[in-house]
Formats: C-alpha cells, sequence, structure tokens
C-alpha cells in the first residue's frame, strides 16, 4: 500500500507552491513525521514532513509548480513498517501547516503601573504550541496590586517562554508567536486526535520530572513518586525544593508498627490528618501584607468608635426598595447611604480626607472613596470616584461593578489606585467591632459592622432597636482628635437622620 | 555490641564507618594492617598519583622546559627520594584517616578479621592473640588483590604486581606490561617518563578496551611518543624469570610467537575480590563463582544484616564507587534512601594526557541501538592548551539525536579527570549539550573544550575550529 502525499492547504490566497529542496532521495525509507522536502509559497517556505514511515517516490521534482492538492510523492508503507505501526499513525493530519510568515512576535510584560516593576505569571490560559488569534487572551499575570489579562499580539503559534509561576520584570520576555496566515486546517482532528497525554506534555522534554540527585532521595524517603511532583526546574526538573514540599497526594492512614502498648497509653492516638498544606503568596497578598505592617509602623494610627442606630435607614430602605430596584435595576444597600454620608463629612473635615506627602498635606476637595472588597486572591480597594457627586443608584451601581471585577481578579490598576479615603465592611462577616488599618497613603478609613439588636436609651425609655457600630483609624499626625470624632459624630448624625442627605443639613 | 562493624579500612570501609558515625550509630572498624586507607591510600590511586606527578615533573623539565625558555644543567631522577616523597605522601593521608576516626569515635580493631556467625567478629593480630567483637549490623569492606594468569608466578622480584612496581629500587630499562589497563598504562607511563622502554602486551585490539573506544585510540598515539610500544591482540602464553632478564611470550594471533624480553614485567591484568581469611561461610554469606561476595540492589548479601561495598562486590572497582556504596549502606542502615547512579561513576585514566569518561560510549549507543550524535573538540584548537604546551586530546561528546541529552562524555587531554566532574554534574540533572553549550565557562581554561564539543553536538555550532 503507498500513500498519496498532496500539497496541504496553506493559506487562504495561496493556490500553488513550487518544490523546494528535497531532502530525502527518491528511494529512501523515511520516517513518519520526517521532513522531505521544503515548499515555496508566495508567501512563505515550510517544511513538508512525511506522513507515513516507508519507501519515499519522489512525484515532483525540484523546481516544479504544483497546485493545492496536487501529488508530491508517494510513500510506499515498507511491510515492516506498517506491521509494527498500526493504520492509526498514517492518519495522524500532521502534514498539513498554516502558511507561516516567517515572523515571530515576542511578546513582553507591558508597563502596568507606575509603581509595578515586576509581575508573576499567574497562568498559562493557551498551551505551548497552541494556535492563539490576536487579541485572544493567552495568560494571567498578577502584580503586586491587580492581576490581568495578557491578550495576543499576533496570530500564530503561541511558544511559552516563561513559566507559570516565573516573576517577571517589566519588559521581560514572556512568550513568542510565530505568525501566521491563518488557522491551521487541520487542527481541530489534530488536536482532538492527539492522547491526552500528549497534549499535556506540550510544554514538557525528556528530563521533565527527572529528580535531582538530592530530591530524589528526598522522594524516596517520603514514598512519593517523580511522577506525582510538578518540577519547578529547567524543563520541569524536580528540584531539592520541590521535593522538599512534595506531599503525598492522599494521606492513607499510615500503617503505624505494632507499637509499643505503653507508648499507645501515653498518647491516644485521635484518628484524623495531620496534613498540612504549603501553597505559594500570592504577589498580591505578598504585598498587601508588607504594606499593612508598613503601615501599623509608620502611621499614629488610633481608631474611634461610635454607635448609630440602623432603623431609620432600614425603614426607608423597606419603604423604597422595590421600587429603586424598579427604577435604577440596582439593590438599595447600606453602602450609599455610608457613602454620601461619609462625602459630607470629609467635606466638612477635610483633614480626614487628606495625606501627607513629605512635608506637604494635600487636601482633595473631590470624595474618591475606596471601598475594600475580598477578592480571591487578596484584598482589594477599588475605587469610586468623586462620589460626593454621585446619586444613590449611581454609587450603588458602580460598587456592583467594582466588586464584580474584583471577584474576578480583573480590576485595573488604574480602577484602584488614588482613593482619598477607605471604606471596609467587617460586619459582612459578623464583626461586630474592629479597628481597621489605614490604607496608605490615605488618612483615615471607616470600618462598619454587623447590625444587632440592642437595648438603647432614646429619649429615657430602653428601646430594642438595630444597631451598628462604626469606627475611623486614623492617622493622628495630621488628624487630631476633635476632627475625627466630630467627623465620626457627623457620619452618625446623617447615617440615624438620612433626610439630612437631602438637605445638607 | 556495636551497631555496625565495618571490615576492611579502604576507601568503602573507612567512609562507610564516618557515615554510620555521622548517622549516630556506634561503629567499629576492623582492618587488617597497621595503617588505615586500604589499597587506595596504601599502594593504589594515592601513591600512584605521587609517583606519576613526579615523573611528570621530570619529563617536562627534561623535555619542555628549555621550549619555555628555562634551561637546567645536570638533570638526573633520584629514585629513593621519589619513593620516600611518595611515601611521605601515603603517610599524611594513612595518618589523616587515623585522626578522621578518633574524630567520628570510631573504635578501630587492628587485626584480620573473620566471623563467627552472623554478628560475632573475631580479630586476629599478627602476634596470634585475638578478641570477639559483636554487631547489629556488618559491613564487609575487604577489597581486591592483583589477579595473575595461572602459568606466571609473581615473583615479586622482576614478575611484579602494581604492589612492588610503587618500590621499585632502579628504574627498569625495558618495563614490559602485561594488560593495557589503567593501572598497567599509569605505572607504565610512570617509568616511561624516566627513561625506561615500555612493552605493552595486550589481549584485546585497543587499550583501555573498556572505555570508548576514541580514547584508546588517542591515548595509544600520546604514550608512543613518550616511548611505549604495544603488542595489541596478543595473548601472552608464558613469562619466563632467567634472573636480570624477563621473557614474555605472546601469541599474536597469526599463530606465531612473539617473544619481548625486559628487565621487570609487570603483571597488571586486573584485581579480583579479596575475601581470603574471612570466613564468610561462618555467617552464612554467599560467595559467587567469580570470588565476589553476593549483594542485591541495597548491597546487601543474602544474610540480612550483613552488607558488602566496594572491590569485592560487582562492579567498577574503583574508589570513589567505594566510597558512594559506603554512604549508600550507611544511609541504608539508618532508614535513608539514598541511591548510586552507576552509569555516572566516572572513569579516569591519570596517564598524560588524562583520559576521563562517564556515561555511554560510543559502542555501548550502537549496541543499544540508541540514536545519537557527537561532537568533538580537539585540545589543538583549545587557547589555554596552546598556551600550556598540551594540545593533545579531544573532547567528544554523545547526545541523543532527538532530546539532545546528553549521553557520554569522554575526554583526553590536559587536566580532564577534573573536567569529567562538569560532565556529571551535567548528566545527574540530564542536561542537554545545548545546555553546557549556554553556559559561560572561563576564558582560557580546558573547560572551554567541554563546551565547544556540545557546540559541536548541538548543531555543529563549535566557535573555534
Ligand atoms: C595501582 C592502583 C592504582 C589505582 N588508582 C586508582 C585511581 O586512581 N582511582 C580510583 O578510583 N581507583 C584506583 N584504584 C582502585 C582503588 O584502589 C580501589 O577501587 C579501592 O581501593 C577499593 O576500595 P575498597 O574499600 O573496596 O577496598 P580496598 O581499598 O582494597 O581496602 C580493603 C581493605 O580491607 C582490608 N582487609 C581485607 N580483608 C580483611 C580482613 N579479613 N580483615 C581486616 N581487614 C581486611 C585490606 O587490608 C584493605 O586495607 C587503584 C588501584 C591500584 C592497585
Amino acid at each position: 500500500m503507498s500513500k498519496e502525499m498532496r500539497v496541504p492547504t496553506v493559506g487562504e490566497s495561496i493556490s500553488e507552491v513550487t518544490v523546494g529542496q528535497w531532502f530525502k532521495k527518491d528511494g529512501d525509507l523515511v520516517q513518519l513525521d520526517e521532513v522531505l522536502c521544503e515548499l515555496e509559497s508566495d508567501k512563505a517556505t515550510f517544511e513538508f514532513p512525511s506522513e507515513a514511515s516507508g519507501i519515499l517516490r519522489i512525484k515532483a521534482q525540484e523546481g516544479d509548480t504544483v497546485e493545492i492538492g496536487g501529488l508530491i510523492c508517494l510513500i510506499e508503507e515498507a511491510t515492516e513498517a506498517s506491521s509494527s505501526a498500526p493504520s492509526s499513525q498514517p492518519s495522524t493530519p500532521s502534514a498539513v501547516k498554516p502558511a507561516a510568515s516567517g515572523e515571530v512576535k515576542d511578546m513582553i510584560v507591558p508597563t502596568v503601573g507606575e509603581s509595578i516593576t515586576e509581575v508573576t505569571l499567574a497562568n498559562w490560559i493557551k498551551k505551548d504550541g497552541d494556535f492563539v488569534t490576536l487579541d485572544e487572551i493567552i495568560a494571567e499575570v498578577d502584580s503586586d496590586k491587580a492581576t490581568f489579562e495578557l491578550p495576543a499580539e499576533a496570530t500564530g503559534i503561541l511558544r511559552h517562554v516563561a513559566k507559570e509561576g516565573d516573576v517577571l520584570e517589566i519588559g521581560g520576555m514572556i512568550c513568542k508567536i510565530e505568525v501566521t496566515d491563518a488557522a491551521p486546517v487541520a487542527e481541530a482532528p489534530a488536536s482532538s486526535a492527539a492522547p491526552a497525554s500528549q497534549a499535556s506534555s506540550s510544554s514538557a522534554n525528556y528530563a521533565s520530572g527527572h529528580a535531582s540527585p538530592a530530591a530524589s532521595k528526598i522522594l524516596a524517603e517520603k514514598g512519593i513518586a517523580p511522577t506525582s511532583v510538578a518540577g519547578s526546574g529547567k524543563d520541569g526538573r524536580i528540584t531539592k525544593e520541590d521535593a522538599m514540599s512534595a506531599q503525598k497526594p492522599t494521606p492513607v492512614a499510615q500503617a503505624t508498627p505494632a507499637a509499643d502498648p505503653k507508648v499507645a497509653e501515653a498518647a491516644p492516638v485521635v484518628p484524623g490528618s495531620r496534613n498540612v498544606r504549603r501553597e505559594k503568596m500570592s504577589s498580591l497578598r505578598k504585598t498587601v501584607s508588607r504594606r499593612l505592617v508598613a503601615v501599623k509602623n509608620e502611621t499614629a494610627m488610633l481608631t474611634t468608635f461610635n454607635e448609630v442606630n440602623m432603623k431609620p435607614i432600614m425603614d426607608l430602605r423597606s419603604k423604597y426598595k422595590d421600587q429603586f430596584k424598579e427604577k435604577h435595576g440596582v439593590g438599595l444597600g447600606f453602602m450609599s447611604f455610608f457613602t454620601k454620608a461619609v462625602c459630607v463629612a470629609l467635606q466638612e473635615w477635610p483633614a480626614v480626607n487628606a495625606m501627607i506627602d513629605g512635608n506637604e498635606i494635600v487636601y482633595n476637595d473631590f470624595c474618591d472613596i475606596s471601598i475594600a472588597v475580598s477578592a480571591p486572591k487578596g484584598l482589594v480597594v477599588p475605587v469610586v470616584r468623586n462620589a460626593e457627586a454621585m446619586s444613590f443608584d449611581q454609587i450603588e451601581k458602580e460598587i456592583v461593578r467594582l466588586a464584580g471585577k474584583a471577584r474576578d481578579n480583573k480590576l485595573s490598576i488604574e480602577e484602584m489606585t488614588g482613593g482619598t479615603f477607605t471604606i471596609t465592611n467587617g460586619g459582612v462577616f459578623g464583626s461586630m467591632m474592629s479597628t481597621p488599618i489605614i490604607n496608605a497613603p490615605q488618612s483615615a478609613i471607616l470600618g462598619m459592622h454587623n447590625i444587632v439588636e440592642r437595648p438603647m436609651a432614646v429619649n429615657g425609655e430602653v428601646k430594642i432597636l438595630p444597631m451598628m457600630y462604626v469606627a475611623l483609624s486614623y492617622d493622628h499626625r495630621i488628624i487630631d482628635g476633635r476632627e475625627s470624632v466630630s467627623f465620626l459624630v457627623r457620619v452618625k448624625q446623617l447615617l440615624e437622620d438620612p433626610t439630612r442627605l437631602l438637605f445638607g443639613v | 555490641m556495636y551497631d555496625v562493624i565495618v571490615i576492611g579500612s579502604g576507601p568503602g570501609g573507612y567512609v562507610a564507618a564516618i557515615r554510620c558515625a555521622q548517622l549516630g550509630m556506634k561503629t567499629a572498624l576492623v582492618e587488617k594492617y597497621s595503617t588505615l586507607g586500604g589499597t587506595c591510600l596504601n599502594v593504589g590511586c594515592i601513591p600512584s598519583k605521587a609517583l606519576l606527578d613526579s615523573s611528570e615533573h621530570y619529563h617536562n623539565a627534561s623535555h619542555t622546559f628549555t621550549t619555555h625558555g628555562i634551561e637546567l644543567k645536570d638533570l638526573k631522577v633520584n629514585l629513593g627520594q621519589m619513593i620516600n616523597r611518595k611515601n611521605e605522601v601515603v603517610k599524611q593521608n594513612t595518618d589523616g584517616i587515623q585522626f578522621l576516626m578518633k574524630k567520628n569515635k570510631i573504635d578501630v580493631h587492628q587485626g584480620l578479621g573473620s566471623f563467627v556467625n552472623n554478628t560475632t567478629v573475631k580479630v586476629t593480630k599478627e602476634d596470634g592473640s585475638s578478641s570477639e567483637i559483636q554487631g547489629k549490623n556488618i559491613i564487609i569492606a575487604t577489597g581486591s588483590k592483583p589477579s595473575s594468569l595461572p602459568f606466571i608466578k609473581l615473583d615479586k622480584d622482576r614478575v611484579i604486581t602494581s604492589t612492588e612496581a610503587l618500590n621499585l629500587k632502579e628504574i627498569p630499562k625495558h618495563l614490559v606490561v602485561i594488560g593495557g589497563g589503567v593501572i598497567g598504562l599509569e605505572l607504565g607511563s610512570v617509568y616511561a617518563r624516566l627513561g625506561a622502554k615500555v612493552s605493552v602486551v595486550e589481549f584485546m585490539d585497543s587499550i583501555i578496551p573498556t572505555m570508548d573506544r576514541t580514547m584508546g585510540k588517542e591515548l595509544q598515539k600520546s604514550l608512543k611518543k613518550i616511548g611505549f610500544e604495544f603488542y595489541l591482540k596478543h595473548k601472552v602464553t608464558s613469562v619466563e624469570n632467567k634472573g636480570k632478564e624477563v621473557t614474555v611470550k605472546a601469541d599474536n594471533g597469526k599463530g606465531e610467537i612473539v617473544e619481548i624480553s625486559g628487565d621487570y614485567v609487570l603483571v597488571s591484568i586486573g584485581r579480583r575480590p579479596y575475601t581470603d581469611g574471612l570466613n564468610a561461610e561462618a555467617a552464612g554469606v554467599k560467595i559467587t563463582e567469580r570470588g565476589q561476595i553476593e549483594v542485591n540492589d541495597h548491597l546487601q548479601t543474602n544474610v540480612p544484616n550483613i552488607y558488602a561495598i566496594g572491590d569485592v562486590v560487582k562492579g567498577a572497582m574503583l574508589a570513589h564507587k567505594a566510597e558512594e556504596e559506603g554512604v549508600f549502606v550507611a544511609e541504608t542502615l539508618a532508614g535513608q534512601k539514598p541511591h548510586i547512579n552507576y552509569n555516572l561513576i566516572p572513569g579516569v585514566v591519570y596517564t598524560w594526557p588524562e583520559v576521563a569518561s562517564v556515561g555511554y560510549t560510543e559502542e555501548q549507543l550502537k549496541e543499544k541501538g540508541i540514536k545519537y550524535k557527537a561532537g568533538k573538540f580537539p585540545f589543538m584548537a583549545s587557547g589555554r592548551a596552546r598556551a600550556s604546551m598540551d594540545t593533545d586530546g579531544l573532547v567528544k561528546v554523545l547526545a541523543d539525536a532527538e532530546t539532545d541529552e546528553i549521553l557520554g562524555v569522554h575526554m583526553i587531554g590536559p587536566r580532564t579527570a577534573d573536567m569529567i566532574a562538569e560532565a556529571v554534574v551535567a548528566m545527574e540533572y540530564r542536561a542537554s549539550a545545548e545546555d553546557i553549550s549556554r553556559m559561560s565557562h572561563a576564558h582560557p581554561t580546558y573547560t572551554e573544550a567541554f563546551k565547544e564539543a556540545c557546540l559541536a553536538a548541538t548543531d555543529n555550532r563549535a566557535l573555534h575550529v
């Protein structure tokens, strides 16, 4: 049996190719996927690999022009080859390659924000060798401020350069794209036919999973197969560190040898896992932790508390929430009340909305309110800008938008920079009281908490009312007690009588 | 009761003892000789290297110094002093081992060790007095002795082994070496450099026949320059001591008998495992037909608490192999799971040029049907080698044809004994030839030749040829 090898479709506009150099002679024994000759089109030169193993019979000579689909050669399958290689082999549609332009696009880490000098490659969305199209998202990158998506800068074959977990400097190389005209024609069947193992090993090579001498001793002692460890070394080699932090996939209850009965008496064995897990800190979390400690050390932080009777707001909400939802398409939450109240109070006590810059104090005539959101990779603080000028529904919509992006790790750096004051709601998790840490370089932060029913004295009477403690942590270096306490009292006033917000009194 | 008793204080035994002690085991070491260190320190690696270095200095002084612009008058060899210095080096080294035993609180029992049963070892001193010690585990590290042919009478006067060759009173006029292996060529080199004519009679068709074929060919060329002559494919049939002369007869394979006469004959046809006097049967330890102690992959004998390492077990008879095995057994006893990659134990011949290799030879790759590519770089093209006038030899890198993984490295040239370490590291990490060629190597150095050979293997990209 012989296999006819024809000119593959190489690109939309290409109708014929010229046979370039033959690398194999007529009558040679060739292997599957071995490159036989070069084909030249008016766009690019590409290699023509054998679709089967066997004896080559050349039909088109060097310099011949052949149309797409035209016969180039025959592969007479050697009886030996065909008996050892089942019929599935020749059907591997590997011969059809997209017309490569020969151009390779280097993709580097873009400048993502002023203060960011390095990023971590969080994960590859597209695999090494995948065909990608321009602007398709190919990877996620973490910076210490945000996670952002990396779109392909060209259409072609993706070649990974950086590995997941690599820390890259701005301008550092992430990947290359071998630019092609169009998607490889036979790509779909090829990838579906390829066994899974092959697909996943596309970025692996012969040394992947090879344990270094020290690592292999450690793994042997832990009873872990090297195959179950993801090596972080070059090409997936397993380093000593990988081995040290490797864990058994399932912590099977250890078959402890018949223990000394006396020992058993002294320390009864409580069944249960003693497993520990170690995970790398995301760069976001690392930065947050570093900054939180820095803020505690570098500011004169103080917290003042007050209590707020939430009944009036709750009454208002239950009265208008349906109408509000209907009209604006967004729920009426507490956040809009708090944001508005804070904006009014900030304008009255500008020091709370100010920040220290060297020997100067920067006062802000606008209120950009940072809202603390707990995102999967750590705490993020997107900003609602010019909140002082926003209506209730605008604030609610903006918060919903930002919270959604935070959840999906899609916030941009701009969306998180430049806030002048922060609101954090520990109450959503049930906290009754806390002393929030300032979101530097801001000078103050308002902590909201959960609402509980408490006996409160109202006009000489004890009433059970829904109550919330509010806390204001502030930098005593620029905010005096008079300002901070008055600010909080003002916020309390506005919340307990929201109509004041309407009249600005 | 000791945790471990080690019998034999060669590089296998003393290293095992130190590692056991480091791991907190109460350890005893039994050695029949008064000095520690075994073959390697007393009559092997160290003294042979001491003489090789001395004779190399002499050879350079008499052959290359004038070219360097150094002129000497009345240059001559004082063999007595040369041997004295060697003995001094040996003494310093064996004393060093003595110190290491003290430092690690290892009890040294001087005397012949023999098994009473699988936990008891009798130590018999030279004066006949004896004592018994007991151990939970016992490690046999009794090493090897030179082997001979049945028809050869080793008189240790004219017909000698490596041990005597390290202590000759005069420089032979014509030294006949039976066996073209490492020991014969090294000791032959010593005397060739000092002025002896050296004839090597080898049964196989190449010298150092276990190494890559290219190495044997190159080494043969270099040794010829210093007065070696070779009788390859010659089978020795008789050795006759005629007083001041010894005659060696060999069959040249064409049915002819060749006669070679010299004043000394060095028999260096290999070494045999040494278990004489050990009384291994008393413990039930099995010994193979070839005289080796039989061990499994954990170097454990058929008696579970008895292990064996070094020359007395299978594998290359090399000091560093014995050392690795010493550590291996000590750690195994401590419940750890060490391992040794036997394919990556380097082999070295300390002639000049030196020969060093690790991994597969070209012949082995062919035999296994592994597709490979070879990259070579001659020292002639190395700036460093030219500066030092050591331009003989080459580096050959064998890499997998598809993955580019380095499968074997064979070097002959200046200081390759030290350079081979880089290849071992590379191969332990399964580096590709291109990996090495992308690492910066200081210039000018001999190691650049390794990088260049890797470049050649990668894509035939060597820069300096
Ligand atoms: C001339 C020469 C040059 C060499 N050069 C090199 C070289 O450059 N590099 C290299 O790697 N290798 C070299 N070797 C080989 C190397 O010396 C051996 O591989 C190594 O010494 C083996 O170590 P071992 O611990 O197994 O045994 P050995 O070193 O042989 O030690 C065994 C010890 O056990 C003692 N012993 C034996 N039986 C008993 C008993 N019953 N009771 C008490 N003690 C006993 C012996 O006296 C001896 O001290 C050379 C060998 C020779 C002969």
